[in-house]
């Protein structure tokens, strides 16, 4: 049977109870929908990513991270953006357990090749919860599909 | 007695870390540094999942508490599922429970693992003075780091197995399971149960020489200083709240053993301290140093969560609450507690085979009739790797009409306040590690700092 995580994992990040932050986990929903490659995993990891997910990648099989996050970059919403890890502002995907040595993704990123493919969020509530994306963020979930199944390497006739 | 307060000096600690969540330490010292009151609370707004879930369907719910928190998504599907189903009144058959125990075990062999990963930077080497970096290539340290990643690996794939997702399980359902599993996937299982159990073994043993190691110490390094270690670090004489050695209880059960009438709640207002002036501050704690004297801190106001009581009193909830419960546990303290997480490695592995032996593939999964609820109140409560996690529910023609979570650190709050007495302020945070404390999450997202250029480089048409 195959690997936890295989060579190429595809990571959306984000608590759908706050609006636009589900994002991730809608777009990785989606792109289920498809039938990916074999070497090819899509998570949901919720805000899990750093202990279920990035910590565990050091397995000797994963050659690829493809993250799927809200990032606000100042953009107008739904303006979708490609970071690598030396974009990420410290801190960025510190592990939830706070580990104070040092961020998952700086260990992995010898071993792993990792992107971030990130939206302009337009709503994040910060205090109650509000389930439901904005029309902007989900326009950009097609471009956001074709973006990573061009990445990694699925052509499907739409891209 | 008046004069001694106004001896004490306070200190606070904000954010503790290598825990989930934010939460911070308000603690109030002697001359000598020792904790005479420390208040633990949590930062983490307050967000109102009982108000979002009432008009939801019955499985809406359970997806929204699996939400509610990064690293428990397993223990709130569980219990937010079966809080629906004590109160509807639904049996689930006896192989839907096998594969939600698979789950359940595997999700606590994955947690305690990771937790070792947590506590280990606070642990020395025996016969040494130096502490232990889980990320370093060297041995014995090595080999111990790659057991927990084999054991994290092992949690983890027998969840997916089971839950139908590695990380929010999308398998449990109301009434049961959506799918049984392959009779090839349940070989996988024993396969890696079976490879697990000696490697869980080796983890315990060495985890409890660590931990008896620094028990035997006089002194633990914080900030450059020696800090001396108190026998009685992390004691308290607070009770202990467990259903269950491994899996739960819920108010379906002949006898249930979680008590709503013992049960109840105060405000934070009227349990923590007023507010108080930072007066002592050390720019050398890890990381970063405390808050600034000078800064106020109030915890009765910035405490985000209630303050539950059982029996009238601030319980324990965890591996030494259930150890004791049902396995007559004495050891008091943050070591003793630290082993009887540790001593849980093997029966997660074994209940594991256990229930994959008992598992019929071809067996049903859920029942022929989901009944749709007539508004009674029901309660589950999951023995999450943290502590018991009660969820209630009140469900009427499959809409949902009331929902609360009392979440296991909620509990441990108020206990663990009480546990730090006695204790040097430095090593407050080693008995917070203790209690592997799961603060609720908030949101995901990067904050790019504007004046950088990647809009104009890095936008994606």
């Amino acid at each position: 049977m195959d690997e936890l995580y295989p060579e190429i994992v595809i990571a959306g990040c984000g608590n759908m109870l706050f609006g636009d932050d589900g994002y991730g986990p809608e777009v990785v929903g989606r792109l289920k929908e498809y039938t990916l490659p074999d070497n090819v995993k899509a998570v949901d990891v919720g805000l899990g990513g750093p202990h279920f997910c990035f910590t565990m990648l050091d397995n000797g099989v994963t050659r690829k991270l493809i993250i799927i996050d809200i990032v606000d970059f100042g953009a107008a919403p739904g303006t979708l953006t490609r970071l690598g890890v030396e974009d990420l502002p410290p801190g960025s995907y510190r592990d939830a357990h706070s580990w104070d040595l040092t961020e998952p993704l700086n260990r992995l990123k010898d071993i792993v090749d990792i992107m971030v493919i990130g939206c302009q969020p337009k709503n994040v509530p910060t205090s109650d919860f509000e389930i439901g994306i904005s029309k902007e963020v989900e326009d950009a979930i097609p471009l956001t599909i074709q973006v990573v199944l061009k990445e990694i390497g699925v052509d499907y006739g739409n891209s | 007695m008046d004069e001694a307060i106004t001896l004490s000096k306070v200190v606070e600690v904000s954010p503790t870390t290598r825990h989930e969540g934010h939460s911070k330490l308000v603690l109030k010292v002697n001359d000598d540094g020792i904790i005479e009151r420390g208040d633990w609370i949590s930062i983490t707004p307050v967000r109102g999942v009982e108000k979002l879930a009432i008009g939801k369907t019955m499985e809406q719910v359970p997806k929204i508490a699996s939400r509610v928190c990064g690293i428990c998504p397993i223990a709130h599907t569980l219990a937010a599922i079966e809080a629906m189903e004590a109160s509807i009144g639904c049996e689930i058959p006896e192989d839907a429970y096998l594969l939600r125990l698979i789950l359940q075990c595997a999700n606590r062999l994955h947690s305690h693992a990771l937790h070792d990963i947590l506590v280990l930077p606070d642990m020395y080497l025996p016969g040494t003075d130096t502490k232990i970096n889980p990320f370093t290539p060297e041995e014995p340290v090595r080999s111990v780091a790659k057991r927990i990643q084999t054991l994290r690996m092992v949690g983890q794939t027998i969840g997916e197995i089971a839950g139908g997702e590695a990380v929010h399980p999308s398998n449990p359902r109301v009434g049961g399971m959506y799918t049984n599993i392959t009779p090839r996937a349940r070989a996988k299982i024993l396969d890696l149960a079976k490879m697990a159990l000696p490697l869980a073994r080796e983890q315990m043993e060495f985890m409890i020489a660590i931990f008896r190691n620094y028990q035997k110490r006089d002194w633990a390094e914080v900030g450059g200083k020696e800090i001396p270690i108190p026998k009685d670090l992390g004691y308290h004489n607070q009770g202990y709240m467990a259903v269950d050695p491994v899996y739960g209880s819920s108010s379906l059960d002949e006898n249930p053993r979680w008590f709503p009438e013992r049960w109840t709640e105060v405000r934070p207002w009227d349990w923590y301290m007023g507010e108080e002036e930072i007066t002592l501050d050390d720019p050398s704690y890890p990381v970063g140093g405390t808050t600034k004297a000078g800064t106020k801190a109030w915890p009765q106001m910035e405490a985000c969560t209630g303050v539950p009581l059982y029996d009238g009193q601030p319980v324990e909830v965890g591996p030494r609450a259930r150890l004791v419960t049902y396995k007559n546990y004495d050891e008091k303290g943050t070591i003793g507690q630290n082993i009887a997480r540790e001593m849980e490695f093997m029966d997660a592995v074994y209940k594991i085979i256990e229930a994959a032996d008992a598992l019929n593939c071809s067996g049903p999964v859920i029942p022929d009739v989901i009944p749709q609820g007539d508004g009674s109140i029901g309660w589950a409560a999951n023995e999450a790797p943290r502590g018991c996690d009660t969820h209630l529910a009140k469900v009427r023609n499959g809409k949902v009409e009331y929902f609360s979570m009392l979440v296991p650190t909620t509990w441990n709050f108020p206990t663990c306040s009480r546990a730090l007495e006695g204790a040097p302020w430095q090593l407050a945070e080693i008995i917070v590690r203790g209690y592997d404390p799961c603060v609720s999450c908030a949101t995901h997202m990067i904050v790019i700092d504007e004046d950088r250029r990647l809009i104009a480089e890095k936008l994606l048409e």
